[in-house]
């Protein structure tokens, strides 16, 4: 039976294992990016209702759009900002929580909850929150003299970004805390029991042990919090829409608003495309100089 | 090793910590159960407030707020109009979200099993390959699809969500199922070849069997990120399905939001994926890495 079929259909070749996995990756990861690429090279025409060849139309507007620039200094500020608050944040929680005592299963426990709600949901929520009449945010801002609740926090243009990213920043950090903690559990006990005897601090075991040993930790907790941050869509969409003007627009709510509104199919796809270069060379090196392997 | 004082002192601020992170799940609780006098009051009302459960049965049993304010004598004053039945967006989210989980956990089972045990040339760049297939933009993949959709009639049906939630977990959950049966010592294998198993018994005898866990962990976690996606559905569909993530936009009317009904719903959907994560617990770490991280 075995002999009569061809080599590559028998259990012992890789391909009929993979065979399902290649067949979903070629309809829905290699045609969408070669159909990006083809659209990029293309324009919806609204009068003639039909895609028109542009040549290399679309590329060159890359260099001449200021809101694509816009957009792309709102994605750094945004990716660099909260990456450091959640790494900051979450490494410092993952040491307050790093024990065996009783209690504190449960606080991980809890720190998980925040991974389960939907991102267009928190947004809401902080929405609500940052509302200057009746927001729980707002109201504490204005009580700790820091802002008063005539400036609506999302549709004012130096703190909109901001406001948007206090939600990705409650959301998130309790991601990078636990991906810390497992690290922390993982490490061997003896390097810290014989500093604590030769009289270290606490700040230099911290920085001379733990952050070393947790490199690796902290290089796959970038790559993979960096690639969500940069294609962040949802919190912006139901926060503040990329308002007040263009001030939250991110190369994903930008690329859409092209794509949904401007009905700029052949622009869109050529920022998708656009993006996905950024984050592919943004992650490869990453991947190559922190070594980290699947 | 510390000192009572110390500890004491970890406990009381870890707790502090951890109730702030938690404050604001538990206000949205709050305001799912708060009749809109009290939600719309500063201070908020945290624990001194009437409680009620009127949009929870507006938004799960169909109870519409008007009957009930005639009820309560227009106590409830409901901001907005719209619809706030929701039950049907949940259905719509739970056939998603299962559909897209079992497609892909069968899937990339097989396609991890053969990174795994079989040898092959250019493995690794077919790894990296699927890895990439994480740093796809969803709107570089949605807008593809949303023009092939239209043509070929999957535009606004569960199926065509279905697909494209498949395709976002797919490097997930191949990439942890393959670190979870790297576990699986290669020697096993070739004790079995030697007493002359193919792969196929492999793995139907040896890895499905001892890797429950792990595909159970990996499907929990492509539940959650199918239950939690936003931008596809906002993309591929139209009037047809919602699931609850873009259901909550609609709650946003032209006279106001529903904050209440809002809330019931976004709690109702918190409740069975957060038992879900607890479950997975022990190997969450692992997961939401994509299998680089052990724990």
């Amino acid at each position: 039976m075995r002999l009569s079929m061809p080599r590559f259909m028998i259990s012992e070749h890789p391909f009929p294992w993979l065979f399902p996995l290649i067949a979903m990756l070629l309809v829905f990861a290699v045609f969408p990016l070669a159909y990006n690429i083809y659209l990029s090279f293309h324009e919806f025409a609204i009068a003639k209702r039909s895609l028109v060849f542009v040549g290399w139309e679309n590329w060159l507007k890359l260099f001449s759009d200021t809101r694509l620039y816009n957009a792309l200094v709102i994605n750094i500020t945004y990716t660099v900002v909260c990456l450091t608050v959640q790494l900051v944040l979450g490494f410092l929680i993952a040491l307050l929580l790093d024990t065996d005592e009783k209690g504190f299963g449960v606080m991980r426990a809890l720190f998980s909850l925040a991974l389960v709600i939907p991102p267009a949901v928190t947004g809401m929520m902080f929405k609500m929150m940052e509302d200057p009449q009746f927001g729980m945010i707002a109201w504490a801002l204005e009580k700790l003299h820091i802002l008063s609740r005539e400036v609506p926090i999302l549709a004012t243009s130096e703190l909109a970004l901001a406001g948007v990213m206090i939600a990705d920043i409650w959301q998130w950090t309790p991601f990078i805390t636990l991906i810390f903690l497992a690290g922390m559990r993982g490490l061997p006990k003896e390097p810290f029991e014989s500093a604590v005897i030769d009289g270290a601090s606490q700040w230099k075991i911290t920085t001379r042990f733990t952050i070393p040993m947790l490199s690796k930790v902290i290089a796959v907790a970038v790559l993979i919090r960096g690639i969500d941050l940069f294609r962040t869509f949802d919190y912006i969409y139901v926060m503040t829409s990329g308002g007040p003007g263009i001030q939250t627009y991110t190369l994903s709510f930008y690329t859409w608003k092209q794509f949904a509104t401007s009905l700029k199919w052949g622009y869109g796809a050529t920022l998708s495309l656009l993006a996905l270069i950024i984050i592919n060379v943004a992650a490869t090196v990453l991947i190559k100089l922190a070594k980290i392997k699947w | 090793m510390y000192s009572l004082k110390t500890r004491i002192l970890r406990i009381v601020l870890a707790w502090v910590v951890t109730l702030t992170m938690v404050l604001p799940i538990y206000f949205w609780i709050t305001v799912s159960i708060k009749r809109d006098k009290d939600v719309f009051v500063l201070p908020p009302k945290l624990f001194r407030f009437e409680p009620t459960a009127d949009y929870f049965k507006a938004v799960l049993l169909d109870i519409s707020p008007v009957e009930q304010s005639i009820e309560s004598r227009g106590a409830l004053g409901f901001s907005g109009g719209g619809i706030t039945y929701m039950v049907p967006r949940l259905v719509d989210s739970i056939i998603i979200a299962v559909g897209s989980t079992i497609l892909v956990v069968t899937i990339a089972t097989l396609a991890a099993f053969a990174l795994s045990r079989i040898h092959f040339r250019a493995q690794h760049h077919f790894v990296y390959l699927i890895l990439s297939t994480r740093m796809l933009p969803p709107v570089a993949v949605a807008i593809p699809l949303f023009l092939t959709y239209k043509t070929v009639g999957l535009y606004d049906t569960h199926l065509g969500v279905i697909l494209a939630h498949t395709v976002m977990n797919i490097p997930l959950a191949v990439l942890l199922l393959k670190s979870f049966f790297d576990d699986v010592p290669l020697e096993i294998d070739e004790a079995a070849i030697i007493d002359g198993a193919t792969y196929w018994e492999i793995f139907r005898r040896i890895i499905l069997p001892t890797m429950r866990t792990g595909i159970a962990a990996t499907a929990v976690l492509c539940f959650i990120f199918s239950w939690t996606e936003f931008l596809f559905v906002l993309m591929l569909t139209a009037t047809g399905l919602k699931t609850v993530p873009v259901a909550t936009s609609a709650f946003v009317t032209s006279t106001g939001t529903q904050w209440g009904s809002l809330a019931a719903l976004g709690v109702a959907a918190l409740i069975p994926a957060f038992i879900f994560i607890l479950l997975v617990q022990k190997n969450l770490v692992r997961g939401l890495t994509m299998g680089s991280l052990k724990q």
